[in-house]
């Protein structure tokens, strides 16, 4: 038989049927619960505060803070260039390219630690790295970076070096005569809020 | 689960190694099939031969169905597979030069390295040719970068385009690939020319 001819018997009944089955849109989660879990457990997703305010200070172009509160609450108060991505939003398509790329350090953060932690989780369970969370929130942030206190004369010098660098960096960061917030609410500043980054990020590879 | 190196299954390393035990294989294949000989490129245009336009055309449908199947089966995400930017202009361009380039020289770049590696004059010549065109267009990109950039249309298929899902536009390539495999034999038949 002609090969083309057999190549058509082959080939045309294939094409039928991936014609008529529907496309397959399921999303793979490429992290199970159980490996999920096993990272929760290290709180290796957790940023602490003094290093995030250390590269706030420096100016660290790989810092990406990202707010996942609504945009009403960043736009009352936010940290320095950080940009909103409201949890509710955080699987939007528009946000790809923000949350799965290897070249920035994201930090998520919300008045707590949940929201950022929610985040956190889905877009880990998406298989996306260099995501964290900013341990201990905003609320943390102002009782302890803004609002830095005194170690009193008894702490060992560890404890002082890390005043110091609070005191200065809230300095920087626009702080000092902040007061510490409550658990659900985080005060108004006057920072005006950056407007989210909408450049993205092209895609690299091929033949 | 794929793509492998996406997913992190296999590293960059890997895939590269991969990589080139596939190219020995379609260099090995591609010479003991004929295409190291310019006749096979140039007779596409002449009718001759139309092995090259039928080799090709089968590979795309192929890979096409393979992924597409894969994809059905959940073996391969689609969404994570890169496809090429594109620009519509400058590939129009590109394409006229590329095929008076095939015709002239009897090469593609592959078959150009593939005759070259048993040593054949014409195709080392093209190959050098080849670097030659590659480090022009270098040089003078400046010259070219507003013909190169233009028209940008990102990573756009065909099947989005005409608003179909892409099994449909799969099924009417593979007719037209069976419809052009036909035309191919008859333009075989029609400008024959002697053994070679």
């Amino acid at each position: 038989m002609n090969p083309r001819v057999i190549l058509a018997v082959a080939l045309i009944p294939l094409g039928l049927i991936i014609a008529a089955v529907p496309a397959n849109k399921t999303k793979q989660f490429r992290l199970t619960a159980p490996e999920l879990l096993q990272e929760t457990a290290t709180g290796s997703q957790f940023m602490q505060p003094d290093a995030v305010a250390d590269m706030l200070v420096k100016n660290d172009p790989s810092l990406q803070l990202i707010d996942v509160r609504t945009p009403e609450e960043f736009a009352a108060f936010s940290l320095p260039r950080a940009i909103n991505i409201p949890l509710a939003n955080i699987l939007s398509d528009e946000y790809t390219d923000i949350l799965n790329q290897d070249a920035k350090t994201n930090v998520f953060y919300s008045n707590g630690t949940v929201q950022a932690s929610e985040a956190w989780m889905l877009t880990r369970q998406l298989g996306y790295t260099n995501n964290y969370v900013l341990e201990g929130g905003l609320n943390y942030w102002f009782a302890n970076i803004l609002g830095a206190k005194e170690p009193s004369s008894v702490n060992p010098s560890e404890e002082f070096a890390k005043y110091d660098f609070r005191k200065s960096a809230s300095a920087a960061l626009g702080g000092g005569s902040v007061v510490a917030s409550d658990n659900n609410t985080a005060p108004a500043a006057a920072t005006k809020p950056p407007v989210a980054n909408k450049a993205k990020k092209k895609v690299t590879g091929g033949c | 689960m794929g793509p492998l190196v996406a997913n992190g299954i296999i590293s960059e390393n890997t895939n590269l190694l991969l990589a080139f035990f596939i190219g020995i294989g379609f260099g090995f294949v591609l010479e003991s099939s004929g295409f190291s000989s310019s006749r096979k490129l140039a007779g596409v245009f002449y009718g001759y031969d139309m092995v090259v336009l039928k080799v090709f055309f089968t590979a795309a449908i192929t890979a096409m169905l393979g992924l597409l199947f894969m994809s059905l089966f959940g073996w391969v995400d689609l969404d994570q597979v890169y496809v090429n930017p594109l620009f519509l202009r400058s590939a129009i361009v590109g394409g006229v030069v590329m095929g008076a380039g095939f015709i002239m020289g009897g090469f593609c770049p592959g078959t150009g390295i593939c005759g070259a590696s048993i040593g054949k004059i014409d195709a080392i010549l093209f190959s050098v040719g080849l670097f030659v065109g590659v480090y022009f267009f270098a040089f003078t990109y400046s010259w070219w970068e507003k013909l190169y950039k233009a028209t940008p249309l990102g990573g756009k298929k065909v099947s989005d385009a005409l608003g179909m899902s892409d099994g449909l536009f799969a099924l009417v390539l593979i007719l037209v690939a069976m419809g052009m495999f036909y035309a191919a034999e008859w333009a075989e038949k029609k400008f024959p020319r002697e053994e070679y």
